[in-house]
């Protein structure tokens, strides 16, 4: 009588390091029971290397490279490459990376292995900030929000990051998030069944407990809030053309998902007004490119 | 519970994080447990309504059918004619509507009836012999519990059938007698003997408790009140008498203009049997019309059949002519300052009106048939005082449901006979047995706000259907049409299960640090590895129905 249904072999251990209630280690379960033992994860410095580590220690039955916060791509390239050279057309090789150390530090490597289409997974656990190292914002935190380096909020929006790997036209881009964890494993399955099409990307929302100030308990929940305000709609494009909705906006008001976390409390009502209309605006423009059924 | 804790091991190596005991870093742990749902702390019988209501979900129409037969015998009945307080308190009700529980038991009650399903036989026999005084509901409940203990049941009732008021009390456009006939039967084939006819006099109870192991004493509210502005005449019956009579299909003259005096229940049933017996009908009440004490439902469906009700009136002098009874009325407000249960009507000055009646039915309230037995057992107000335990100060002698009770509802004598048989079957066994555990704990019901409303999408609730008013008034067909199979699926499914497990395993899959694991062999079907909860609580938040909670834990 379940409402999900999701295989999982145990790749991710018990005992790791996370946070009470942490969404990034709810996501790495599901991102890694789903690929396997047979895979190779690169993992560049950020809460998910905590989580993965304590060195020599590993939360991960799989091996993992942790590489430099610039490098995640261009590490997976070479491994990728590695494991063709020498015949192995099995391994799975899967990036997991902070927002920080993909939209910002880690991006040109990103970029130019999309442009290349190299053949590997790239998941960015996206958490809108540099939360490892004390919450500061990176071109990922949400327009207003409050980190530790934008004190009065962020002046900026959010950086699209879904439309411009999109726009590098690899075989997969998807969005997911946590309070959707059946989403979130399929979308796993299908990157991994695309192996040897090239450059998989998916990018998980993965609300920060603390960065975000939300109860230790409310992660999948705020999760769905920003999917049902239409905040973070789950989609998927193939080759940068064909577009799916798995779940959008229901019109829940951004209030309902601004109000529960901490992060926004300085928010005057114009501000939340503001904010309102440029999810409405992301929304109708998205909602354009998805095919008729 | 004792986990295997795996050692950090001595010399620097590779490994994994299962070594580690990140357990004690909580500072409160997650607990599966069973807790009350509202619909069944309002439940006068206690029924375990989400455990019947998944039953259905599940298409398990059989086994819902015993859930539910388990706490109330007569589910066709009350399917019918409860008052429901369980929708009152259901949680859904504060999202989109209460769970149709009051259809849902109508359909599953007339299906066990369709299929011919009957109740589990006594596990075991046993010698000691109860006598029950009363065939109603608060009667025949007490004596299918015990009779379910393997006790031998007799049932003395004076009436030719056994039912009381759903027999002789209820109309049949409410309550077909087939459906409680039905009912009855198949309490009588579980071994308990009716013996109609067989009126129960205060002088035989010595003798009897003789005979007897223990006596139940369950003889309703059977006397009609009166008011002494109304003189003794054929053309002023009581409107009990009026039922029973018209319930045994009596052929009743009652001329072309009624005049029912009454506001509550009852006043509805007297009111709607005569339209149907082709009279013109106007219930005088002395609450204003808005406030009747009778419920909405039958308020509105007595309205829709062309009864007229005059609320804030009061009948003060009674003139009786050849031409009928000339009733002089006045408006009254009833003072809000009386004591509650109290109405103190105060006159409208220059309000007066009058009226004509070819017959008046009083239907202002009834009370036990007491007084007979007060030099036997305690008797205050009409009632027969009883102990929380339903025991008299006699011992061996209980008393329960409208003779013992001001609730009168059907449902309420049906649980109180429940009760009132684990009392008599702890006394009987000396103190030690019961007829069955004391479900309904002290517990708080699990509150709306620890559903978690994503899992269950907005659906809306589903009414019984009722037939057309003018077709309606023509006979006393049953009004209201049961659920069809669709109805009841759909509707069943709409039950959040409050408190309940359903092994949907939400709890698993939300635990990020996998600290919560299936263990078939438990009864809460789930356990918390203690080495590696952190006690976020996320199990707790994600169970759809509030199946877990946050215990604090002190280290
Ligand atoms: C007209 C009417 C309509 C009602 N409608 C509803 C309704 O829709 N919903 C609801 O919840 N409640 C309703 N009620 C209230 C409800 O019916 C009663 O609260 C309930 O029936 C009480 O059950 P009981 O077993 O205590 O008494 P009863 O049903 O009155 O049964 C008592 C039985 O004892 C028998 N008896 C009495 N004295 C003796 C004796 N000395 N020897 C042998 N037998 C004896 C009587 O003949 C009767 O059969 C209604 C009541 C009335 C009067
Ligand atoms: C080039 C470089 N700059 C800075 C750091 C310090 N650093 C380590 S982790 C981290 C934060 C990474 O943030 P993100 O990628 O969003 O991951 P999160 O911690 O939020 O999971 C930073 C700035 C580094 N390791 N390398
Ligand atoms: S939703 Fe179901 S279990 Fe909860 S109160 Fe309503 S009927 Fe009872
Ligand atoms: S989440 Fe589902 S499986 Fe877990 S306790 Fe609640 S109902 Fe049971
Ligand atoms: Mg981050």
């Amino acid at each position: 009588m379940g409402y999900y249904n999701i295989q999982e072999e145990k790749v991710f251990n018990s005992g790791h390091a996370a946070c009470p209630g942490c969404s990034e280690a709810l996501a790495i379960r599901y991102i890694i029971n789903t690929l396997g033992p047979d895979s190779i994860g690169v993992v560049p410095p950020s809460c998910i290397a905590i989580i993965s580590g304590p060195q020599p220690l590993s939360s991960m039955r799989m091996p993992v490279y942790q590489t430099t916060l610039e490098a995640s791509a261009a590490s997976a390239t070479g491994i990728s490459r590695a494991l063709k050279a020498k015949g192995n057309d099995h391994t799975n090789v899967v990036v997991i990376a902070g927002d920080g150390g993909t939209y910002d530090i880690g991006f040109q490597s990103l970029s130019s292995a999309a442009e290349r289409n190299e053949d590997f997974i790239y998941v960015c656990l996206d958490n809108e900030g540099y939360m490892n190292t004390g919450a500061q914002k990176s071109s990922s935190t949400p327009y207003l929000a409050y980190t530790t380096s934008t004190p009065s909020g962020k002046p900026t929006p959010k950086k699209n990051l879904a439309e411009i790997m999109a726009a590098h036209r690899i075989p997969y881009v998807a969005t997911a998030t946590t309070g959707y964890p059946e989403d979130l494993a399929r979308k796993v399955a299908r990157a991994k069944e695309l192996k040897g099409t090239g450059l998989r990307f998916i990018l998980v929302l993965t609300p920060c407990l603390d960065g975000w100030g939300v109860a230790d308990h409310a992660g999948p929940k705020t999760s769905r809030l920003a999917v049902e305000t239409g905040v973070f709609p789950l989609y998927e494009v193939e080759y940068g053309e064909r577009y799916t909705l798995n779940f959008g906006s229901k019109g829940t008001p951004v209030q309902a998902y601004l109000s529960q976390q901490s992060r926004y409390k300085h928010l005057r009502p114009e501000q939340i007004q503001e904010i309102q209309s440029q999810v409405d605006a992301n929304w109708e423009r998205l909602r354009e490119r998805f095919s008729v059924p | 519970m004792p986990e295997v804790i795996k050692e950090v091991p001595p010399i620097w190596t590779t490994g994994w994080t299962d070594i580690l005991n990140t357990g004690t870093w909580r500072s409160a742990v997650p607990v599966h447990k069973k807790r009350p749902a509202p619909c069944h702390k309002a439940c006068p019988v206690e029924g375990e309504i989400p455990v019947w209501t998944q039953l259905v979900k599940a298409e398990k129409y059989q086994e819902a059918w015993l859930a539910l037969a388990a706490n109330n015998p007569f589910p066709a009945v009350t399917g019918r004619v409860c008052h429901h307080p369980c929708e009152g308190s259901c949680n859904r009700g504060e999202y989109d509507g209460a769970v149709a529980i009051n259809a849902l038991e109508h359909y599953v009650g007339d299906l066990a009836l369709q299929e011919g399903w009957s109740l589990p036989k006594p596990e075991k026999e046993r010698e000691q012999r109860v006598l029950v005084i009363g065939a109603g509901p608060a009667g025949l409940s007490c004596a299918y519990r015990l009779r379910l203990e393997g006790y031998q049941v007799t049932v003395f009732e004076e009436k030719p059938e056994a039912g009381g008021v759903l027999r002789y009390g209820i109309p049949q456009y409410r309550l077909p007698k087939a459906v409680l006939a039905g009912e009855i039967k198949r309490l009588q084939e579980l071994g308990i003997s009716i013996e109609t006819g067989r009126r129960f006099e205060s002088y035989e109870l010595e003798q009897y408790e003789q005979e007897y192991d223990a006596v139940f004493l369950a003889i309703g509210a059977g006397k009609a009140k009166s008011l002494p502005q109304f003189p003794s005449d054929k053309r002023v019956l009581n409107g009990l008498e009026f039922l029973a009579r018209a319930n045994q299909n009596d052929t009743i003259a009652l001329g072309q203009q009624v005049v029912v005096v009454g506001g509550g229940s009852v006043a509805m049933d007297v009111a709607r049997t005569a339209r149907r017996l082709g009279s013109y009908v106007t219930v005088l009440a002395l609450e204003d019309g808005e406030h009747l004490p009778a419920q909405t439902d039958e308020v509105t469906g007595a309205l829709e059949e062309g009864i007229a009700i005059t609320g804030g009136a009061m009948v003060q002098e009674v003139q009786s002519s050849e031409r009928g009874l000339g009733l002089a009325c006045v408006k009254v407000n009833l003072d809000p300052e009386a004591p509650p249960g109290v109405l103190k009507p105060v006159v409208v000055p220059g309000s007066e009106f009058s009226l004509i009646a070819d017959q008046v039915i009083l239907a202002i309230g009834q009370d036990p048939e007491t007084d007979v037995w007060n030099h036997l057992l305690p008797v205050k107000q009409t009632l027969f005082q009883i102990k929380p335990d339903f025991s008299t100060d006699r011992p061996g002698v209980f008393a329960g449901g409208d003779d013992a009770s001001a609730e009168r509802y059907v449902s309420s004598a049906i649980g109180q006979g429940k009760m009132a048989a684990r009392s008599i079957a702890r006394y009987l066994t000396g103190g030690s047995g019961s007829v069955d555990e004391e479900i309904v704990s002290l517990e708080e019901p699990v509150p709306f706000k620890d559903i978690n409303t994503f899992y269950f999408p907005s659906q809306s609730r589903d009414y019984k259907g009722t037939t057309a008013a003018e077709q309606r008034v023509r006979d006393f067909s049953e009004v209201k049409t049961g659920f069809s199979s669709d109805q009841a699926l759909a509707q069943a499914e709409r039950c959040f299960s409050c408190g309940s497990c359903i092994e949907c395993d939400n709890c698993f899959y939300f635990c990020p640090d996998m600290a919560v694991v299936k263990d078939a062999t438990l009864e809460e079907h789930y356990r918390i590895l203690d080495q590696y909860c952190k006690g976020c609580g996320s199990c707790v938040e994600e169970c759809p129905r509030g199946a877990v909670v946050l215990k604090e834990e002190s280290r």
